[in-house]
């Protein structure tokens, strides 16, 4: 009871202090996926063209899971670090994964909120729609939360700053999300880079998610890439555990 | 620095600091610390900055890792992990430069800490005690710093915890936070709260401490009550006069040592000054003296403090 209550207050606090009062988060969270969306769907084709926005959902959601991990979780962490507000959680009776599910658990709720609008946008303006199984569709996208929280997670542990911090997470996140199928189809490249990417657990989360949430596909044909996302997982769970240091 | 202690003479202890070594790479930041404090009471730790005292602090609230010695808080080792989650509760914690969440606000916060210590929040009592009252909505980010500090305090304190560390806590507060801080400290003290304060203030240290603790360079340099540092470091009082036609006689001798200086006279007493300066301006009124000037100086534990380590606390020259 006394667990569930610290991690309720707490996860209710970082959606009102770090997102429900601050303009600046929320422009980014909400507006800018949208404004991405309608962007490139008119960029990459004459007019609305249900083709493109139908490669841009999923991809703009998912180029969020992977923000979400490297910002939401790897920066928020190495900028508590630096405001020494872990280490004065630390000498509270609170157990230190309680705060971390919070942190997590109030970035999905963001994350959900973004999907949430750029499905609907997607639907409503592109006629895009979400065909898969629903069961799978959050299975993936909770899979991949799962690594990009974990390898972020890695940025919170090794960064001494907040700046170097932001500096792994920009030179991780902009070029991942663009060679990752998320904005652009990464099978114009030449075949050898474009296998190349595929090893990345961008790719693997961004294309699994996308061919079951819009193409339909079932999950069941993924099972390479879904066991590669598990290894990073574990990866990236292992690595943080071992590095993470929270005074 | 093996002393064995009957189980009692320990169980009176809130803490034990013993041999406690703490290096980061080449640098000993502590180097060879043992102190012990007596539960109910004030202990001051004094020094300069970086003279090992926030690193001696963090050792005892399972922050810092002994490099070296060991530490007990109300009989725990908190470098165990078990004994850290069993001590957590009981002590209370004001950090140097902890930075609150900008958007948050009192009411909030203390509702956070709250919940962490299981407790129910106690903001309207607390915003109160540190003189916040009416302020429980302000957020983070418009409060002065020594709002901020006094907001911490009631973070220390909101649990009702058996031993206080205040690492420190009137860095950055004006007159009015100050006067709260040592009104808490009193209080608690009075109800029986063991209390570790660091502090580079050689006037807070000397109002709230029972016993104080000198710290130079990681090492324990004086340990005494105030007022015993004073009498056995602090050197003599003096009394100074400058009068026509001065002279000590035999009866003012007998007080001291009198030396000529600057066209005066000069009284190093080991006595009450204040009765001597009294015995010194009868004796020129007698004399049909006129003075010129007079000036009486009690030791203080500033110089105490400059006689021990042969530096002011201040980092002048």
């Amino acid at each position: 009871m006394k667990l569930l209550r610290m991690f309720l207050i707490q996860t209710k606090a970082h959606f009102v202090w770090y997102f429900r009062r601050d303009g600046e988060m929320m422009f980014w969270t909400l507006a800018m996926p949208v404004f991405f969306l309608v962007l490139f769907s008119f960029a990459f084709s004459s007019g609305p063209n249900a083709g493109s926005s139908r490669f841009l959902v999923p991809g703009i959601i998912g180029a969020q899971v992977l923000s979400s991990g490297f910002w939401g979780i790897g920066v928020m962490l190495a900028t508590f670090r630096e405001k020494h507000l872990l280490r004065r959680i630390y000498i509270t009776p609170m157990p230190p994964w309680v705060f971390f599910a919070s942190l997590v658990v109030y970035r999905m709720g963001l994350l959900a909120a973004q999907a949430i609008i750029l499905v609907a946008v997607g639907a409503v303006v592109f006629h895009v729609r979400i065909i898969g199984n629903p069961i799978e569709i959050l299975a993936i996208l909770l899979l991949g939360t799962a690594t990009f929280v974990s390898l972020g997670t890695i940025i919170g542990a090794l960064a001494r700053t907040t700046e170097s911090a932001n500096n792994i997470a920009s030179i991780l996140t902009v070029p991942l999300a663009f060679l990752s199928d998320a904005y652009v189809p990464i099978d114009r490249f030449p075949h050898a880079v474009t296998s190349a990417l595929r090893l990345l657990p961008s790719t693997q989360f961004i294309d699994t998610f996308r061919d079951v949430s819009v193409y339909g596909a079932s999950l069941t044909h993924y099972g390479a890439w879904i066991l590669m996302l598990v290894l990073w997982t574990i990866a990236g769970t292992v690595i943080s555990a071992r590095t993470f240091r929270w005074v | 620095m093996t002393r064995r202690e009957s189980p009692d003479a320990i169980a009176d202890r809130a803490i034990v600091v013993d041999g406690l070594v703490k290096r980061y790479g080449e640098l000993a930041a502590v180097a060879g610390i043992t102190f012990s404090v007596p539960r109910g009471t004030v202990f001051g730790l004094l020094g300069r900055n970086g003279a090992g005292k926030t690193t001696t602090l963090e050792c005892c609230i399972g922050i810092g890792r002994p490099t070296a010695g060991s530490v007990r808080v109300l009989g725990l080792d908190p470098t165990r992990r078990r004994e850290l989650s069993d001590l957590r509760p009981r002590i209370g914690v004001q950090l140097q430069a902890t930075s609150l969440p900008e958007k948050a606000n009192v009411r909030e916060v203390l509702e956070l800490y709250a919940a962490y210590y299981g407790i129910a929040s106690r903001a309207e009592e607390m915003s109160e005690r540190v003189g916040l009252d009416g302020k429980l909505d302000r957020q983070i980010a418009q409060m002065s710093g020594g709002e901020q500090q006094r907001l911490a305090l009631a973070l220390a304190l909101q649990h009702d915890p058996e031993v206080l560390f205040l690492d420190e806590p009137t860095a950055g507060m004006d007159a009015f936070g100050r006067r709260i801080l040592w009104g808490e400290v009193e209080r608690l003290r009075d109800g029986g709260k063991t209390i570790v304060l660091t502090t580079h203030y050689i006037e807070e240290a000397e109002r709230l401490s029972d016993r104080i603790c000198i710290i130079q360079r990681g090492r324990i340099v004086a340990e005494a009550a105030p007022a015993e540092l004073v009498a056995r470091y602090g050197g003599d009082a003096t009394v100074s006069i400058a009068a026509e036609g001065f002279a000590p006689d035999a009866t003012l001798g007998a007080l001291g040592v009198w030396t000529q200086a600057g066209g005066g006279w000069k009284l190093a007493t080991r006595g009450e000054p204040g009765l001597a300066l009294a015995a010194v301006v009868t004796h020129a009124n007698t004399l049909g003296a006129k003075i010129v000037s007079l000036d009486m100086h009690r030791p203080t534990l500033e110089d105490a403090f400059i006689a021990i380590t042969g530096e002011t606390i201040e980092e002048t020259g």
